[in-house]
């Protein structure tokens, strides 16, 4: 048994009524890390966390907290350890919320004992932290939900645990609410060392602050490691059966995954559209959601010149699709362009979406331009003024008027695609 | 114990010294204050010596220790236990329309009571009545039968507990009722002794109740902190460490022990059990490390105030204790039944 392992997970298994909730549960949790347990309705995240905190006593194999069986533990000593974070409730009695906060001490009091000084100091330093002092005295029913949110997680505080749960505690807040919880629990976790495991039916939030997650489907362990290597794709669709689109978000380097919503009922109806062959050239991220369309309307794509960590590119891995990749931030290869011509000579239909020109991508106009002269349909989408999208005084505006003065077919929004394509070919 | 708590405490105590000193002056002979106390001091270990009691007659002193004092002390031993006891289940079931009563305790102390009153009369145990005993134990069997039939899997559900609880209270009711037309002749003894009264109180009464009461009392003291953790839901109390299932069962033994001595000795009292925590909570809060000694001392307040009532109202005829706590006590009870419609709708 290593040291720096705070929960450990042996062939864990429960069942309620003989009906099996948790099917084998193995895993380790380091000490300071913050992870997250994700999984549908259903999987056995709930039970998971009512066997952890001993809310439920007996199961099958076991479960060791800082390398001891939690069996041989008593519920007040699990309760100095570990601290779950519920979701507010209201109250039958009204209790003021230092009354309330000073009930997290309750594991460490002894039957014939008061609270003495510490367990005080605890307390005003847990009110301190949720910023709860400033309404210590007032009643908790009369508060409004954030605040309440921030009593609950006080008193937790007040517990004065190495290991914190959090069992869905944002799922019911505002979003300004959820992210400075996160915030709260992440600096708990980054500069008092307390291990965080987060339950959480919003992945997106579990991805923001996660360096772990633990993926669990019918009460197994799906998928089980570093966020990026669980969170893909092809994972969310087994785990959730949902289709979505995984990326990076620019701003924090972090993942997050996107619902595409009309999927599959698009692919349903329009799964037998004729074969024609389209080509997208890309780049800045205006490419993706024609490519998102067309791939919905079961067009054949490819898509190119697009440089690496442009949202085009996840959107074409992502689809399947065939593209043309440059390194990042780097102005298009005379060998990129020719196998993006590659593509161009191989479609029946090219669209140019409404990307910014400089002088990295202008051979993607020109690609477009000899698009025209090998008497290929071109779409082009032309909601805003090349004026304004030229960033190299007038040269990509050039190319730009020729193309649309050989007969070039324009739209003005990316949903117009699908009415254009039957006009065109 | 915070200082205001200590501070409510003392004050009641106060209230209670002071409502014995009237109560025992007042009554068919009239006795006055000064020498009710002298009467009273005199018998206290420590400052007897210094009480001059030449001036009282030994009649004076008969009436004033020998009757009216017993049941005096009688009112507010039990209604310390019935309040005490009230506080606690409705801190375990969370519902402020829970009462001593709600888990069958004075339909099977009725129960008990009925059968010795028709079938053992006069009948003595070591000079207590076998009513007293019949209806103790009745209350603890009934608790004991709705407890058991509650008990799934080991846990007790308190829907379960407050279902079966509500159901085998009319059973017993039926059966009290059967039994008292099919002997008509003890129809009024069994029914004065539900309606509640404290006419049968003696100094050894006294003396089984005043122990048993004040000792429960300090223990359950003792957990009331465990009760704030309760009221929080019992899955947040166990994430808090609490073994609930045991804390459960360890205060509803101890609330339904002291609720059976009290019921045993003074029949069923209604509604000091559920109206004196109310307004306890209404002045000291929800807390119960305060409100169960206040609210305690309060119910043997009010039970002594309703007693003393029920003694001068139509004197030299008495009425049963339990009707003058009924007609505080109903619309009290209403008041909170609309007042909880109102919150939750």
């Amino acid at each position: 048994m290593e040291k720096n392992i705070s929960l450990q997970a042996q062939a864990l298994s429960f069942a309620y009524n003989k009906i099996p909730i948790l099917k084998g549960i193995d895993f380790d949790i380091e000490k300071g890390s913050f992870l997250s347990i994700i999984g549908p309705n259903g999987a056995g995240k709930s039970t998971l966390v009512n066997i952890i905190s001993k809310v439920l006593p007996s199961f099958e194999g076991d479960l060791k907290i800082e390398g001891k069986s939690i069996k041989r533990l008593s519920s007040s000593e699990v309760a100095k350890k570990i601290a779950v974070v519920p979701q507010y409730t209201d109250m039958g009695f009204n209790f003021t919320v230092s009354e309330i906060v000073l009930m997290g001490r309750y594991p460490h009091l002894k039957r014939f004992k008061g609270e003495n000084r510490n367990d005080y100091d605890i307390c005003s330093r847990a009110m301190h932290i949720t910023r709860t002092e400033e309404f210590s005295s007032r009643k908790y029913n009369e508060l409004s939900g954030g605040e309440k949110q921030r009593v609950i997680i006080a008193q937790t505080l007040a517990q004065d645990t190495p290991i914190i749960i959090l069992d869905e505690p944002t799922s019911h807040l505002d979003i300004n609410f959820q992210i400075e919880f996160m915030e709260l629990f992440y600096d708990l976790n980054k500069n008092y060392g307390k291990t965080i495991i987060g339950i959480f039916h919003d992945i997106n939030l579990a991805l923001q602050y996660s360096e772990k997650i633990i993926m669990l489907k019918e009460g197994k362990i799906f998928a089980d490691g570093k966020t990026a290597d669980v969170i893909t794709r092809s994972n969310i669709m087994a785990v959730f059966n949902s289709d979505v689109y995984v990326a990076r978000n620019p701003f924090t380097g972090r993942l997050y995954v996107s619902p595409n919503f009309n999927l599959r009922i698009n692919k349903e109806k329009n799964i037998s559209k004729k074969e024609i062959k389209i080509h997208v050239i890309g780049g800045g991220g205006a490419a993706s959601h024609i490519l998102n369309i067309l791939h919905n309307h079961g067009y054949i794509l490819s898509a190119g010149v697009i440089n690496n960590l442009d949202t085009d590119i996840n959107t074409a891995q992502e689809l399947g699709i065939i593209f043309i990749n440059e390194a990042p931030f780097s102005p298009i290869s005379k060998e990129a362009y020719s196998k993006n011509l590659e593509l161009v000579k191989n479609a029946d239909l090219v669209i140019l979406p409404g990307i910014e020109f400089g002088n990295g991508n202008i051979l993607n106009l020109e690609a477009v331009y000899e698009a025209v002269k090998m008497n290929k349909k071109i779409i082009v989408v032309d909601g805003i003024n090349i004026s304004i999208r030229d960033h190299i005084g007038g040269k990509a505006a050039d190319i730009y008027e020729k193309i649309i003065s050989s007969g070039a077919y324009l739209i003005k929004t990316d949903e117009d695609i699908i009415k254009a394509i039957p006009e065109v070919i | 114990m915070n200082r205001k708590a200590l501070r409510i405490i003392i004050i009641l105590i106060i209230i209670i010294i002071v409502l014995i000193m009237i109560a025992s002056s007042i009554g068919a002979a009239n006795l006055s204050i000064s020498s009710t106390a002298k009467i009273i001091f005199s018998k206290v270990w420590g400052i007897r010596n210094f009480i001059d009691i030449s001036s009282i007659s030994p009649q004076d002193m008969k009436i004033v220790f020998d009757i009216r004092l017993p049941r005096i002390l009688m009112a507010v031993m039990a209604g310390i236990a019935l309040s005490g006891s009230g506080v606690i289940f409705q801190g375990i079931f969370r519902n402020p329309m829970a009462d001593p009563y709600i888990i069958g305790v004075s339909s099977g102390a009725a129960f008990g009571a009925t059968i010795a009153i028709m079938f053992a009369k006069g009948l003595k145990f070591f000079n207590l009545s076998l009513t007293s005993l019949f209806a103790f134990a009745g209350a603890i069997l009934t608790t004991l039968l709705i407890y058991n039939i509650s008990k799934i899997k080991g846990k007790i559900s308190i829907l379960t507990l407050l279902l079966s609880g509500v159901a085998l209270s009319s059973l017993l009711t039926s059966v009290i009722s059967f039994l008292m037309i099919y002997r008509t002749h003890d129809l009024s003894k069994v029914y004065f002794w539900i309606m509640g009264g404290l006419t049968n109180s003696s100094w050894l009464n006294l003396s089984i109740i005043t122990p048993a009461v004040v000792l429960i009392s300090v223990v359950i003291f003792f957990y009331t902190k465990d009760l704030n953790v309760l009221s929080l839901g019992e899955e947040r109390a166990n994430q808090l460490g609490m073994q609930t299932e045991k804390l459960k069962l360890t205060l509803l033994i101890l609330a339904s022990l002291i609720a059976a001595a009290a019921v045993s000795v003074s029949g069923i009292i209604g509604f000091v059990g559920l109206i004196t925590p109310h307004i306890m909570r209404l002045f000291v809060g929800p807390d119960h490390k305060i409100l169960y000694p206040s609210a305690a001392l309060s119910g043997g307040i009010v039970l002594l105030f309703s007693d003393t009532i029920a003694r001068i109202i139509l004197a030299p005829r008495e009425i049963p204790v339990g009707i003058i706590t009924s007609i505080i006590g109903v619309p009290f009870f209403i008041y909170l039944l609309v007042r909880s419609k109102r919150q939750v709708f």
